[in-house]
């Protein structure tokens, strides 16, 4: 079994694995292989652990010759962002200002991962503490977008999803503050999870704002990002925002199908507040098309404006984000990259007034957009406005950054999926957001799982050679 | 936008520093940040509290 190693998904590799057509170590070596031949080109990793992938290899491959085979994500080799903790390797967040001292422990989500027999491959390269990029003035480049190294892979969790599209790894850790594991999902063609907010532990994860900070899981595909959603979800009770949920299989409906689920499309998205690039707004249409046709029944519906909803998301992100670097913007501004000292100096300028503006108003956006969710199953709606920028082009990427619909939901915490709704006539990803009653991520998966199906989006891969 | 009102908001942030070294970063995080809060539609009630931060479903 050597052909195309490197796209196959978590499951696959499981499968094969049981069936002895495949051992860990085999797949890490291609995988290997692979990043040292293309990861040049496109900066995916800050750090690759060759050494300690192929120690994990050999133990996972002892393991489950012996039989003692732990789960799905046995001898499945992982990315993780470089802002999540993984013991003995720095977390550089992207930045000089941290320092390069190995980290003593591994984050939560990683420690579940190495206990459900995950092999870590390295660390992936993020915007600067996930949100200064794209940059090139920071220690190492930005990741650039396999589909087409020219244009910006998204961010901030850019190494997720440059990687993951580029067939590095099959699974991804990233993180979304507002919208940093959808925004490179929706540019790399992948598939990229916000959870409810609680639902899986930042314990030993750089934050960026406490209460919008998610750590999410990102796959090829919608069964793989289910079988690491169930690795990584869990209470914390060292976590101060997690939610005590019951635990259940994240893909116990994956293969229902979507007959008779109610869908809300929030067009005003992307028809009104920011409207979207004409491929864009086609892709959605095909979308629900599609859903409708599978038996959905569909639905528009509103919800509160993106202006104001951004407003709130960038008045707590930016109060948040300078209580944090303060110290360090203070003492250390030249340490920043010019993209991340704007982005985190404006807490500075805020007042304890806006703060507390922002939290009222947004206990009142949690309970509108649960209202909406009294009276449909699941939300369609846009996730980018526009195909991937030029990631040379700053000007460009300032215009196509800001508009988009993700901030909502960590806004409000609704989990929220972003994959590929197809492809534009340059060949670049386009890309559809659900989103889900709180802890509802099985539903999302269902709808996810049902579009994949139908448009057979999980086959399609950029030519890399 | 002021200059000396954005140079005195910077000062009592502890921003000198920036403010010598990168006087546009500066102008450029307060333009992003003041004026944001009147986008926000505060709650009407008195009683909408902000407490806590983040909270949701069941716990």
């Amino acid at each position: 079994m050597t052909d195309d190693l490197h796209w196959l998904t978590a499951a696959a590799a499981s499968r094969a694995y049981a069936a002895r057509r495949l051992s860990p170590t085999e797949l890490v070596r291609a995988l290997l292989t692979r990043i040292d031949r293309l990861d040049p080109q496109l900066n995916a990793f800050i750090r690759v652990d060759a050494e300690g992938a192929l120690a994990a290899a050999a133990v996972a491959e002892t393991e489950i010759a012996a039989g003692r085979i732990r789960g799905p994500l046995h001898g499945v080799p992982v990315g993780i962002k470089d802002i999540i903790d993984v013991a003995g390797l720095p977390t550089t967040c992207h930045s000089k200002v941290m320092p390069n001292t190995p980290a003593p422990s591994d984050a939560v989500v990683v420690a579940k991962l190495r206990q459900a027999g995950a092999i870590v491959m390295g660390k992936l390269s993020t915007h600067e503490f996930a949100i200064g990029g794209p940059s090139f003035d920071l220690p190492w480049p930005p990741a650039r977008n396999p589909w087409n190294r020219d244009h910006h892979p998204g961010g901030s969790s850019s190494g997720s999803g440059a990687g993951l599209g580029a067939g590095f790894f099959p699974l991804a850790l990233g993180t979304d503050t507002g919208g940093s594991v959808r925004n490179p999902a929706s540019a790399c063609g992948i598939v990229g999870l916000k959870p409810t907010y609680g639902l899986v532990s930042r314990r030993g994860v750089f934050p960026l704002a406490f209460s919008l900070d998610h750590v999410g899981p990102m796959t090829r595909d919608v069964a793989d990002n289910a079988l690491l959603l169930d690795a990584i979800a869990g209470h914390d009770p060292h976590d101060p925002g997690s939610a005590a949920a019951p635990r259940q299989s994240f893909a116990a409906r994956l293969d229902r199908g979507v007959r008779d689920l109610r869908i809300g499309f929030v067009r005003h998205f992307h028809e009104r507040d920011m409207p979207a690039h004409p491929e864009v707004a086609a892709g959605l249409d095909t979308v629900a098309r599609t859903l409708a046709g599978e038996g959905a029944i569909l639905r528009d519906v509103t919800l509160p404006t993106l202006g104001e909803f951004a407003a709130v998301n960038r008045v707590i992100l930016n109060a948040e984000a300078w209580s944090i670097h303060a110290p360090w913007l203070r003492e250390r501004p030249g340490d920043y990259g010019l993209l991340g000292r704007r982005r985190l100096m404006p807490g500075a300028f805020l007042s304890a007034g806006d703060l507390l503006a922002a939290q009222r108003r947004r206990a009142e956006m949690i309970a509108l957009v649960d209202a909406v969710l009294e009276n449909v199953d699941v939300l369609l709606c846009a996730s980018s406005m526009d195909p991937p920028s030029r990631i040379e082009d700053a000007a460009e990427t300032a215009r196509t950054y800001p508009p988009q619909a993700r901030a909502p939901f960590n806004t409000t915490g609704h989990p929220a999926l972003a994959m590929l709704a197809g492809l534009s006539a340059d060949g670049l990803p386009l890309s559809v957001q659900f989103v889900g009653r709180h802890f509802a991520e099985a539903t999302l998966f269902q709808v996810a799982r049902a579009w994949e199906r139908a448009a057979g989006i999980d086959r399609m891969h950029p030519n890399l050679g | 936008m002021d200059k000396s009102f954005v140079e005195a908001l910077a000062r009592q942030a502890g921003l000198e520093r920036a403010l010598a070294e990168f006087p546009d970063c500066v102008v450029n995080a307060a333009a992003q940040a003041l004026g944001r809060s009147g986008e926000i539609k505060v709650p009407a009630s008195p009683t909408a509290e902000a407490w806590p931060p983040m909270q949701v479903g069941r716990r």
